[in-house]
């Protein structure tokens, strides 16, 4: 157990150096100069100067790999070029926004879409089955910027239902709360259809594996052999497509918010491209890759705590 | 080498038995109708097309919807619906490309880490399960910082995040024929390692990537729509849907017509392909299907 | 009748399929006595586990009883709802199942799992508790207390077993169902299972229903049998009267195709010509008919008569009614069924002094975890040796058997000979030529002389080609320029008695049988002068297996070739094998010629193996709790001393000190035990 966790860690961190190495060869690989790059065209000669020296330009490509890395390490990513601040103080201004619409719009699509996929395996060919077989496909079918985009045109700007743009106003809790509605709608719609499927295929497969029907032949109930012991196992391949998932969640996330403009990570980012703002955009897709391999390490240990199979082959 | 043809009745009573519960599908056959609709939309677009999609009309603009213009105007008179069916070239193409390269690509990479040496597995599969889930905008937007918006950015970004999905099948489906019995019989026959890979394995393998390759094409459509949307794809005066879903959004309060009308191709692609990959499945491999 | 627990009378049932409906049972009848073992016995595609199913009421949603009734202690299962089934399914009738593997759900402990059992009952947690504890203990696992909270991948094949039966006894059922509960076993295994059930049944006084293909079983633990065949009933009786006595001709066949119970060896075996009949066609007269041959006209018209004769009911012509025969059934013992013709195959060529194949102290290892893991977990020696020291040889048109129960590195052995996996140290000869650990290139011409035939009969056989491309692939390997392939593919299935249409069919599309032939064909299409075969009844029913060894035998006798056979199937050993080498968690304990070893067994692993087959005739029961103990020890926990001695009845302080030598008794006989059971007299 103690090696896997080891293991595990040590490939997670082997990908997030390997991000780091993109993102540093990123600014070294447009042409130019990188200081005027992280800087911007504004930059005085003097700040260029400081730059070039606090990030030892002027030193062999890997002292200043290493440089950057420890830097990063010590949460050091820049600063923003046009305000100047700290680039994890601009993250940590926005980044709760964009927890808020991931966990949300994968909260309801998990709340739903499970359940709906039981069902559907309970009872295969029944009504439920057939509705839930229907719109899943209907709306994995939609992309997610197309469901932002039109519910924004349907709810808000039609039926003025739910406010369309921003995060709300600070301290609102309820202001907030219908700003989140929307995009969260919106990036977790085409999950409730993916999970219910998958839960679905893997609910039916669980069901008919030779434990559950010694199960039934010890006159156990229907509601236990469900609840207690298919959905037991059945939620385990489930658990990982949700910790892979969230690599896609995020993208849908990053639309969402330009479209509802959240002031998110995501948002930032595109942002930051469009204005060319080097080190936000370093400093968010670090944030967002680190963010998305924790989930992905986190899915492989509740399967490792879930499954005693996992457990003792580790 | 190759046997001398044979006429099998076994399989071809397989093949129309096959075909005849493809067809009495009505998923299958809804789906095939979509995706003859959108290729052929896309390929006589120019001859089909009632008004050149690039041709200002000023007096024209921001008209909605008519029977002049099937789905209006944009704020410089061009007609909505002749520029959608010209974005539907620019989808084709990227599906057509992206799709098929990654398909060969993904194939090799997955049988190689399906038969090769364990270490190079376990690189290759972490190498698979990093681009594969690393959330694509996030790559896209990186790589458009680095070099600018164009359509080669879309078709690598296309490419290099659904290679992973089809080797991690080719893989799955190499290695569990790996240990298999038959292929263990054909070594003991003598069967070099070519001949097993070519003859015994590719023909296991390569049937789930033909139907993975339906239901990918819907994925690329959207990736190049949402690259598109966000102005990181391809580039106006090039009509494509994710660029008519950009103007669109740009008007979304004065001509809400053109997200609807710019988002109802992808979606009918999108159903198309689904559905057409899911009756292949249910059709090619039982074990999967929704009759389970 | 007061003393019939269950009362099965007129079941019939249907599968609806894509295809029509397939008339899985039709008219099946048998009373189940209280306190007694009843046995179903039956091919593949009898019926007998869906009649199981049927009992349960845990039959597939395709199925649909059409008429019948299932009368439980007076009331017809049949006719209960869902609620009153599940009352009565796992506290009044309970099931052990065929594949511990798969019957018990990996996520849960088991006392998560027993509890869940006694659901029902008004118990603490505690209380159910040390119900189940007392029940393992019942059941034989040792230190329950602590077992009980293990999961089933942590036990092993037998414990699980074990398992099974205790979760199916918890509740004290009054009936028991056991579908096919030794099939997934070792020998070994098999009869402390036996041993256990006979146990159980009388401490608990349960009615136990064993459904099995297996004859053996049905011989040794059953009072009572039924005799299915294509969805009927064709005979029920007591277990002496069905196995001294049968009135049914299928009955007979079956009876007379087993291996086991055929005296002499080395002749054909009998066998039951043709499949079981399509029961999605109109089926009209006997079920039987088209594979009797004692088959009348008014056989495949007329629905036979019911005849109650003896301790039970035959349903055949010829012993009722117009076409009935004074002089049927014969005496036991006079083969009346099973076709032996064409008559005995010629006798075997003399098997000339040089062997053809000549392994000599040949070890295979395996590791067991990577290099960096092991250093992680401080294991010094990361490897497992699955063959260690073997020597065997095989002669020109000689038959050797290596028999051995899972794990003993049976297979492993058959596979590194032929160059599939690396040898570690020693020799393998072929034709006086060492052949061992050679690059492939250096080997593919080995591989026209040497072939092999693999355990899994469909599953051997690439799936996307045809029977035709298969059985010509060799040709093409091998490089058969100019020579005519389709010609070459007819020649073949001639050979193997394969229909020449089935050249165009896929493997999926092939029954065990027929893709058995394929294997034969595959392998003897270069004309090869040794086969190695690794389990080649595998899967295969009863009348079938015999088709195949007698094929097997006509072609040994033809070409000459040499066999290697890799099985765990003892009858089917002492009938074909000129010599047999049993192995042991990798080591060879006793080899000599076949027998002399089944006639008096040197090794105690020899004689518990020999002694623990079940013997198809309830007159030669194994006394009770004369089965071995134990299970195969796990490769990585390899016991100091004879691997054999922690299980071994005989075994003295010095077994468990040193490894015993190889002592030979004759030329041809060797064993290595430091206290064989053979009579001292015999030893020099």
């Amino acid at each position: 157990m103690a090696f896997y966790f080891v293991k595990r860690l040590g490939l997670s961190a082997l990908v997030v150096g390997t991000v780091l190495l993109v993102l540093f060869s990123l600014l070294h690989m447009i042409p130019g100069n990188p200081a005027i790059l992280a800087l911007g065209t504004r930059a005085t000669p003097e700040a260029i100067a400081e730059y070039t020296a606090r990030m030892r330009l002027d030193e062999p490509v890997w002292v200043q790999f290493v440089h950057f890395v420890s830097q990063a390490l010590r949460g050091d990513l820049g600063a923003d070029v046009f305000s100047n601040r700290p680039v994890t103080a601009v993250i940590g201004d926005r980044i709760g926004f964009s927890l808020a619409l991931i966990l949300t719009g994968m909260g309801w699509a998990v709340l739903l879409g499970v359940p709906l996929g039981c069902l559907a395996a309970v009872r295969p060919r029944s009504w439920v089955d057939r509705v839930t077989g229907i719109l899943s496909v209907g709306t994995i079918a939609v992309p997610s910027f197309l469901v932002a985009i039109w519910s924004l045109l349907l709810f808000s700007l039609q039926l003025h239902w739910l406010p369309a743009i921003g995060a709300g106003e600070p301290g609102d809790l309820s202001d907030q709360l219908s700003h989140l509605i929307l995009p969260a709608f919106a990036i977790g719609l085409g999950w409730v259809g993916y999970l219910a499927r998958m839960v679905r295929a893997s609910m039916l497969e669980v069901l008919g594996e030779p434990y559950i029907r010694s199960a039934r032949a010890f006159g156990l109930p229907p509601r236990r052999i469900v609840g207690g012991y298919a959905l037991r196992v059945a939620i385990l391949p489930t658990i990982t497509l949700i910790g892979m998932g969230f690599g896609g969640l995020i993208s849908s996330a990053v639309f969402a918010e330009i479209i509802f403009a959240r002031p998110g990570v995501g948002k930032m980012i595109f942002d930051a491209v469009s204005d060319r703002n080097f080190p936000l955009v370093q400093g968010g897709v670090l944030v967002a890759t680190a963010f998305y391999i924790l989930v992905v390490l986190v899915s492989d240990l509740v399967i490792a705590w879930l499954d005693p199979r996992v457990r003792s082959s580790l | 080498m190759p046997l001398s043809p044979v006429a099998d009745a076994g399989a071809r009573r397989d093949r129309r038995d096959r075909l005849r519960r493809f067809l009495s599908d009505w998923q299958a056959v809804v789906g095939l109708a979509l995706v003859i609709l959108f290729v052929a939309s896309a390929v006589f677009a120019p001859w089909i097309a009632p008004y050149d999609p690039n041709a200002m009309d000023i007096p024209a603009r921001m008209s909605g919807p008519s029977w002049a213009h099937l789905a209006g105007t944009d704020q410089l008179g061009r007609d909505t619906f002749s520029r959608i069916l010209h974005g539907g070239r620019v989808a084709l193409l990227i599906a057509a490309i992206g799709v098929s390269v990654s398909l060969v690509v993904g194939l090799i990479l997955g049988m190689i880490a399906g038969f090769g040496p364990r270490w190079l597995d376990s690189l290759l599969l972490l190498v698979f399960d990093g681009v594969r889930s690393f959330p694509s905008i996030i790559l896209a937007l990186a790589t458009v910082a680095l070099t600018g918006p164009s359509l080669t950015v879309v078709l690598a970004i296309v490419i290099i995040t659904s290679i992973p999905g089809y080797a991690r099948v080719a893989r799955t489906a190499t290695l569990a024929l790996r240990h298999a019995e038959f292929i263990l019989a054909e070594r003991s026959l003598g069967a070099g390692t070519t001949r097993i890979l070519l003859h015994h394995m590719m023909p296991n393998v390569i049937g789930p990537l033909l139907i993975l390759a339906a239901m990918d094409v819907p994925v690329v459509v959207s990736i190049e729509a949402g690259l598109s949307f966000l102005g990181i794809g391809v580039l106006p005066p090039r009509s494509s849907w994710g660029t008519i879903l950009n103007e669109g959004y740009l008007l979304i309060r004065d001509a809400p017509w053109m997200v609807v009308a710019g988002g109802i191709p992808l979606i009918l692609t999108t159903l198309g392909f689904t559905f057409l990959g899911e009756a292949l499945r249910d059709t090619f491999d039982p074990r999967m299907g929704r009759e389970r | 009748m007061d003393d019939t627990i269950l009362d099965v009378s007129g079941l019939s049932l249907d599968f609806r399929t894509g295809r029509g409906r397939i008339r899985a049972l039709r008219d099946v009848s048998f009373p189940v006595r209280r306190g007694r073992i009843l046995g179903i016995v039956g091919e593949s595609g009898s019926g007998k586990s869906t009649v199981l199913w049927s009992i349960l009421g845990l039959l597939a949603r395709n199925a649909e009883v059409t008429s019948g009734r299932i009368a439980f202690q007076g009331r017809d299962l049949l006719g209960l709802d869902d609620e009153a089934l599940r009352a009565i399914r796992g506290e009044k009738i309970s099931v052990v199942f065929q594949d511990p593997m798969t019957s018990q759900i990996p996520v849960l402990p088991y006392a998560r799992q027993f509890s869940d059992i006694l659901y029902r009952r008004s118990m603490s947690r505690a209380e159910k508790r040390d119900a189940a504890v007392e029940l393992l203990r019942r059941v034989g696992i040792p230190d329950p207390e602590d077992r009980i909270d293990a999961y089933p991948h942590q036990f092993s094949g037998g414990m699980r077993q074990r398992a099974a039966i205790a979760m199916s006894m918890l509740t004290g059922p009054n009936l028991l169902l056991a579908d096919e509960p030794t099939t997934a076993l070792d020998v070994t295994m098999e009869a402390q299972m036996i041993d256990l059930m006979r146990d159980l049944r009388a401490a608990f006084d349960t009615t136990i229903v064993v459904v099995s293909h297996n004859l053996g079983l049905i011989a040794e633990m059953c009072d009572d049998v039924v005799v299915m065949y294509a969805g009927e009933v064709v005979e029920t009786g007591e277990v002496r009267d069905i196995f001294h006595n049968a009135r049914h001709p299928y009955t007979r066949a079956l009876l007379e195709c087993d291996p086991a119970r055929v005296e002499r060896t080395g002749g054909r075996l009998p066998v039951i010509p043709g499949d079981i009949p399509d029961l999605s066609a109109s089926l009209t007269g006997c079920i039987f008919a088209a594979r009797c041959p004692r088959a009348m006209p008014i056989c495949r018209t007329e629905t036979p008569p019911d005849v109650a004769r003896g301790t039970g009911h035959a349903r055949c012509h010829l012993l009722e009614g117009p076409g009935a025969d004074p002089d049927w059934p014969p005496p036991a013992g006079v083969v009346a069924v099973g076709r032996t013709d064409p008559p005995p195959a010629a006798v075997r060529p003399k098997r000339s002094g040089e062997p053809l194949l000549e392994v000599r102290g040949l070890n295979v290892r395996f590791g067991t975890m990577g290099p960096i893991r092991a250093r992680i977990r401080g294991v010094r020696d990361p490897f497992v040796d699955a063959v260690l020291d073997v020597d065997l040889s095989v002669a020109p048109g000689e038959t050797l058997a290596l028999v051995g129960e899972s794990g003993s590195g049976k297979s492993t052995l058959g596979r590194a000979i032929l160059n599939l996996l690396p040898v570690n140290r020693g020799s393998v000869s072929f034709d006086g030529q060492s052949v061992e650990n050679r690059p492939e290139r250096r080997f593919k011409p080995l591989r026209r002389d040497m072939a092999m035939m693999f355990q899994d009969p469909v599953g051997s056989l690439s799936p996307r080609k045809s029977v035709r491309a298969l059985i010509t692939e060799p040709l093409v390997i091998h490089g058969a320029g100019g020579r005519d392939l389709n010609a070459e593919a007819e020649r073949l299935a001639d050979m193997v008695r394969l229909p020449r249409n089935f050249l165009s069919r896929y493997p999926h599309e092939l029954s065990g049988g027929q893709a058995r032939r394929v294997g034969v064909a595959r392998a003897l299409s270069l004309n090869p002068r040794l086969i190695i075969a690794d389990e080649p009844t595998a899967g295969l029913d009863v009348s079938v297996q015999g088709e195949i060894l007698n094929l097997m035998a006509d072609l040994q006798a033809e070409h000459g070739l040499g066999y290697l056979i890799i099985t765990h199937n003892l009858p089917v050993v002492r009938h074909i094998a000129d010599r047999i080498a049993i192995m042991y968690l990798g080591r060879m304990v006793e080899e000599g010629p076949a027998a002399e070893v089944f006639a008096a067994p040197a090794h105690p692993y020899t004689h518990a193996l020999v002694s623990g087959v079940p013997y198809p005739d309830p007159d030669r029961r194994r006394p009770p709790s004369s089965a071995i103990s134990g299970e195969v020890p796990s490769l990585l926990r390899r016991p100091p001393g004879c691997d054999f001695a922690p299980r071994c009845p005989f075994a003295r302080p010095a077994c468990r000190e040193a490894k015993p030598p190889t002592v030979h008794l004759s030329p041809e006989r060797r064993h290595a035990c430091l206290f064989p059971l053979v009579p001292p007299e015999r030893q020099n």
